[in-house]
């Protein structure tokens, strides 16, 4: 069981969309791996089937055991990060490590003003039982 | 009388009952899966995973078919549901072909096929294939396991997903009420937790 690691130049997690991000990735592991691939997904995530997608990769093919990179990533219009009650669309950066498929992800939001969309409205006073 | 909802609810990639959380959850065999893969290689390697919707047979048959492979078996899964399954023919024949080239077939839904179909599968796949289904009730293949529910165990699923223990026991008294209600079926039950929770507050 190795170590990986996956953050944004700053420690930002919220961006606008289309946005220049700067990555950087590092892995520390026993053995060489076959490759590591660097990856820029979208998610849901609440009640019912899940959906995913990958919008971009990077691939490092043999690296050494021990390594890092420093990546930058033009981040997509759409779509936005949002959550309601039934679900949310979240966005995340995620470090994979082949054969083993050992992972871990850095979840992002992608949104105007750099949020999340939320899809919730609050009643002043609260609602009629 | 009004309801006052709290400031913000719950949003679904904060529910502990999201989907993606309820599946992460494996199937609970007492003795792990080795007596499992044991008693499937005496049956013949032909059997069925029985029970209830939402009884946890597909994931059982998901957790049975890593543990082949990290036996050294090729596996191949297909799952039928009842909408799909006047359609399933060249997936099915896909799945045979998988059997005779020495796959260990794992069919998921196998009583959506009518007798018809299931004993053309069963001929299609050769008389030395190994077969796994799930099916809700029994004879389509002798019987690997039964899969059963129980109050307990959803209370103690529920208690993981929310990383918690029950001090009260309202959570157990939860999970009877709704265990009765779905007969059984985690799934549903699971679902209306979700539901249950998304009308509360966020942890602070």
């Amino acid at each position: 069981m190795g170590e990986l690691a996956i953050e944004t130049v700053k420690g930002r997690t919220a961006f606008e969309p289309g946005e220049a991000v700067e990555l950087i990735v590092g892995w520390s592991l026993e053995h060489e791996p076959e490759a590591v691939e660097v990856r820029l997904a979208w998610t849901t995530r609440g009640k019912g089937s899940e959906d995913m997608a990958v919008v971009w990769r990077e691939r490092f093919e043999r690296p050494q055991a021990i390594d890092g990179r420093r990546l930058a990533v033009e981040l997509p219009l759409d779509p936005y990060s949002f959550s309601g009650k039934l679900v949310s669309l979240v966005w995340f950066f995620e470090i994979v490590v082949f054969p083993s498929k050992e992972a871990r992800q850095l979840d992002i939001a992608i949104g105007p003003g750099a949020r999340e969309v939320l899809l919730y409205k609050a009643p002043p006073g609260g609602a009629p039982a | 009388m009004r309801r006052v909802l709290p400031e913000r609810p719950l949003l679904a990639r904060e529910n502990p009952f999201a989907t993606g959380r309820v599946l992460a959850i494996r199937y609970r065999i007492p003795g792990g899966l080795d007596p499992l893969v044991a008693r499937l290689e005496r049956l013949g390697w032909r059997a069925a995973i029985v029970g209830a919707k939402g009884s946890g047979k597909t994931t059982l048959l998901e957790d049975l078919g890593l543990a082949l492979e990290a036996r050294g078996f090729r596996t191949a899964l297909e799952r039928l549901s009842a909408e799909e399954a006047a359609f399933s023919r060249g997936r099915l024949e896909r799945l045979a072909e998988a059997a005779r080239a020495g796959a260990v077939v794992l069919l998921d839904g196998a009583d959506e096929l009518s007798p018809w179909a299931w004993r053309r599968f069963l001929r299609a796949c050769g008389s030395g294939a190994r077969v796994v289904v799930t099916a809700h009730r029994p004879g389509r293949l002798p019987t690997l396991i039964e899969c059963r529910t129980s109050p307990e165990l959803l209370a103690e699923i529920a208690r993981e997903l929310l990383g918690r223990r029950d001090a009260d026991g309202a959570l157990g008294a939860l999970a009877a009420e709704l265990h009765q209600k779905h007969a059984g079926d985690l799934r549903a039950a699971l679902r209306e937790l979700y539901d249950n929770w998304a009308d509360r507050a966020p942890p602070a």
